[in-house]
């Protein structure tokens, strides 16, 4: 099998506080991995060593083949990052921010403008190029999002709360995009805490506190849980804890 | 009964487009009002003017038996309204809040001390008072907002997209402080892109592209869908088991709609056609193992009503 | 109709907004006094020690006689003598002078004769103000050393007296402490209030203000009643650090120069209000609070540039901006020890900008978004 994202308890300490606390996860190469987790469950400082933003405290890990403590540099060239939060200059327009984005991948010249070509077709972005980012509804800003997280063919695309605001349609098309890319062969790293949506990922884990509470397909874990919904699941596995904790 | 709100033909531009096209709606009192939609369908401009904000372009709005554009600075006594964006101070405490929404309301001494206390209690953020807002969770910071807005006991709530980028167990708590205030006999008018929210809701109203589409309470719209709906599932052995349809594939044939939902999919089947589902389904969806019949949710009609306006709503606009 | 209650909790509020910024607050309490010490010292420009080198093709006695006296005077120090520049452009270059002054080879000789002898002085004008210092001290000063090395007296013919009223010393001291009164005091008051302002706007809370039983004018006069403080307080700052560090006494009455100051302060902060009234953002609102108050207070209302001696378009438009007249105000009572007799048509003219100022902000600030 091979696996485009490995890790042997991963772990991340600030002082007294473990933040991801011995976390084992293999994703395979194509799949759609849900990573959910309650605001300061520890997901996002699990992204950022995935991604070599941080170096972990102990354990190790491997991302598209590399090393997540020796090897970050190359691990960035071959990965994808999305955010809600920070993605897109509203100030530029949709083609100016795909070239802005390519460039910081080193692409240039004609490649850079066939993969444009070919993103923007693929997303449906075309007649968008010359729009101010800005003046987009949101759902065609987080298609914008995707495609330049997406132009330089990363392996792993990591999606970090990329659904906000979204009603069912626009968010199901969202979706079937992510399922076309890893139909390509994509790998997808996806953090939410929209439960409905995450019933979409192949497979999916549930960190609570720092550890991965429940790992596996939807179906899988709803039927060894008896949960009709990963909502349900999500709910019943936070229980024992209060809504106490900062985001 | 008498409206708390009522809306006639209500027409607002926004940017150089128009974002409410003449809309008309009743919402009782006391009542827990949905305003359902995609992004950019008019919620906010709705709520902005509810919230007397912004005037109308045209149309007649009654609030609490005041007319809008003459009314609103008594309306304003009566309303509590609750934006979409975090809007409190983050860099004053729990209770620094509270105090200061309860001073420019004009609430002293033991009164305040009482409703602040009461505040406090009902959102359940008595041991973080003296935290300052911006260190809040998420959800934390919602259930502040909404105590805020209530400190002078308003009659109506306006709540734009509350829970948008809470976690679900904050998202749930929520909604049930929002049940408990239309125990107590305040009306709500909730705006929300979530369907399971929209549930909870006495009546609904969806807009789409500035325009009411459908309204009523959830089981009166679950009652108006007009199709027979199946859940497609894959062998129980299968590999992979969530299922995916793309959106730009064409439906089975004998079938209005499908897309997935929970992991497996659902399939709208047209009124009066024969024969076996699922062999059908099998044509264009060959891992399909099973279709079963099911009870269509508010998503379902949500997909239902939207699908044949949407076509190129790729972007929810 | 206002209420004291409500204004008074707008005003809390802000305070403490005020102090859980601290950094904000550390920067408006320790920029003027920074500032008072840059301009303090950058603006004392008295030139010393200025490089200079000598081209003396034949040294003779008398020649090196008044090489010496320029380099023993304090505003040229000599780098060095050459017997003749080929290129002269290269020791400006390689040695970093400034002047140089090239004595003919018949000097010593042609001073004698009725024609006099020709000093060429070679000066950099890079710098302008340095050169023109450079020009004017240079001629008398060569005469006075040539005619003291040849011992002859110079017949007397005219008796100049100067005499300086007001600032005697000629201490810039004097200068900048009334100016940066005028700055300071602008800026603290427009950008800060502008920039309140916006930031409810920008958060969202502005929304939250406006749908409360508050008051449009509860809301303006609540937020701009700390920041009218914390300018008095900068404006206080400014003169105990003039007196004690610059040894800068007001010579007439303080306590008019206090109810000007708030005068002035009032102004500011409608200027402030009414930029907040435009300004969506943060950033727009210090961006245009900066350009509205920073840069003509520095410019154009004769703190640093006379006024009477800028063209007519630029002239108007110092007539308008309020810190022309608080200058004027703050210079007859600090300098003159002048009063309302005398003052009473500037402060008039500030009064009356501040008003119409403050009518207009409160007339565009919007109940609704």
């Amino acid at each position: 099998m091979e696996y485009s994202i490995r890790t042997e308890h991963l772990t991340k300490s600030f002082g007294a506080f473990t933040a991801v606390d011995h976390i084992d996860v293999a994703v395979e190469k194509g799949e759609v991995f849900g990573f959910l987790g309650a605001n300061g469950a520890g997901k996002t400082t699990a992204i950022r060593m995935l991604c070599g933003l941080l170096a972990p405290t102990s354990g190790r890990g491997t991302v598209a083949g590399f090393d997540i403590i020796a090897e970050t540099a190359k691990i960035r060239t071959r990965i994808g990052y999305m955010s809600q939060k920070f993605s897109l200059y509203p100030d530029l327009s949709v083609a100016e921010n795909l070239r802005l984005y390519g460039g910081l991948y080193g692409l240039g010249g004609g490649e850079l403008k066939d993969r444009i070509k070919e993103m923007a077709g693929f997303l449906g972005l075309g007649d968008l190029l010359p729009r101010i980012t800005g003046s987009l509804p949101w759902g065609w800003q987080q298609r914008l999002s995707l495609a330049c997280a997406n132009l330089h063919r990363p392996e792993i695309l990591f999606l970090d709360e990329p659904t906000g605001s979204v009603d069912p349609v626009s968010r199901r098309n969202f979706w079937d995009l992510i399922h076309r890319l890893s139909a390509q062969g994509t790998t997808i790293f996806i953090t939410s805490h929209y439960m409905d949506e995450v019933e979409y990922c192949h497979r999916l884990s549930i960190m609570i506190e720092g550890r991965i509470a429940a790992i596996g397909s939807p179906r899988d874990l709803k039927r060894e849980h008896g949960c009709a919904t990963i909502h349900d699941l999500f709910l019943r596995l936070m229980e024992r804890k209060s809504d106490g904790s900062p985001a | 009964m008498e409206s708390i709100v009522s809306i006639r033909s209500l027409a607002k531009d926004h940017a150089g487009e128009k974002a409410l096209r003449g809309i008309s709606l009743e919402v009782p009192d006391p009542c827990l009002f949905g305003l359902i939609g995609a992004d950019g369908a008019g919620k906010s401009t709705l709520m902005n003017i509810l919230a007397t904000l912004s005037d109308p372009d045209s149309g007649e709005v009654r609030m609490l038996g005041l007319d809008l554009r003459k009314g609103f600075p008594r309306i304003r006594d009566d309303i509590g309204y609750m934006p979409q964006r975090f809007s409190l101070y983050q860099d004053l405490s729990v209770l620094e809040n509270l105090d200061f929404f309860a001073d420019i309301f004009g609430i002293r001494g033991k009164a305040k001390a009482e409703r602040m206390d009461h505040l406090l209690e009902f959102a359940g953020l008595a041991p973080f008072k003296g935290r300052r807002a911006g260190l809040l969770s998420g959800g934390m910071k919602q259930k502040l907002a909404l105590a805020c807005t209530l400190i002078h006991h308003p009659k109506l709530l306006l709540l734009d997209e509350p829970t948008v980028g809470v976690d679900p167990v904050a998202r749930r708590d929520f909604w049930t402080m929002l049940k408990s205030l239309r125990a107590q006999g305040i009306s709500l008018i909730v705006s929300t892109p979530y369907m399971d929210e929209a549930a909870l809701c006495d009546s609904l109203a969806l807009l789409h592209q500035g325009a009411v589409i459908a309204g009523g309470s959830p089981a009166e719209m679950l009652a108006a869908y007009p199709y027979r709906l199946y859940r497609v599932e894959a062998a129980p052995d299968a590999r992979i088991s969530t299922l995916n349809y793309p959106g730009d594939k064409p439906p089975p044939p004998g079938f209005e709609l499908i897309y997935p939902s929970g992991g497996s999919l659902h399939a709208a089947e047209k009124p009066g056609q024969a024969g076996d589902p699922l062999g059908r389904l099998r044509l264009a969806v060959p891992e399909a193992a099973s279709a079963t019949m099911l009870e269509p949710a508010l998503e379902d009609c949500f997909f239902a009503l939207l699908s044949g306006k949407t076509a190129n709503a790729a972007g929810g606009a | 109709m206002m209420s004291g209650s409500r204004l008074a909790t707008i005003a809390r509020k802000e305070v403490r907004h005020i102090f859980r910024d601290w950094q904000t607050l550390v920067v408006v309490l320790v920029m003027p006094v920074m500032m008072m010490f840059l301009y303090g010292y950058a603006l004392n420009a008295d030139a010393k020690e200025i490089p200079v080198m000598i081209e003396m093709p034949s040294p003779a006695p008398e020649t090196r006689q008044v090489a010496d006296k320029i380099d023993a005077s304090s505003l040229f120090s000599v780098r060095g003598t050459v017997p003749t520049a080929s290129d002269p452009r290269e020791l400006f270059r390689l040695h970093g002078i400034k002047a140089l002054f090239r004595f003919p080879s018949g000097f010593a000789r042609d001073v004698r004769r009725p024609g006099g002898a020709r000093v060429q002085v070679l000066v950099d004008g890079s710098d302008p103000n340095l050169g023109t210092i450079i020009r004017n001290a240079a001629e008398p000063m060569l005469l006075g050393a040539t005619l003291e090395v040849l011992g002859v007296e110079q017949p007397k013919v005219l008796d100049l007296r100067t005499l300086i009223l007001y600032n005697p010393e000629q201490r810039s001291a004097l200068f900048f402490v009334p100016g940066l009164m005028a700055v300071i005091l602008l800026m603290i008051s427009a950008l800060l209030t502008s920039v309140a302002i916006a930031r409810e706007k920008e958060l969202g809370t502005m929304g939250q203000l406006l749908v409360s039983p508050l008051r449009p004018l509860e809301i303006i006069v609540g937020k701009i009643i700390p920041y009218l403080f914390l300018a008095a307080v900068d404006g206080f700052l400014i003169l105990a650090v003039g007196r004690v560090a610059f040894g800068v006494r007001i010579a007439g009455n303080p306590w008019f120069l206090g109810a000007c100051s708030l005068a002035y302060i009032f102004t500011a902060l409608s200027i402030g209000l009414l930029i907040s009234t435009l300004a969506k953002r943060q950033q727009h609102a210090m961006f245009m609070a900066l350009g509205a108050t920073m840069m003509p207070t520095v410019l154009l209302s004769g703190f640093i540039f006379p006024v009477a001696s800028m063209p007519l378009p630029l002239r108007i438009l110092s007539h308008i901006i309020p810190a022309t007249y608080f200058l004027e105000i703050v210079r007859g009572i600090i300098l003159k020890g002048v009063g309302l007799k005398e003052l009473w048509t500037p402060l008039i003219v500030l009064m009356g900008e501040g008003l119409l100022l403050m009518g207009i902000a409160i007339r565009k600030f919007k109940v609704k978004l």
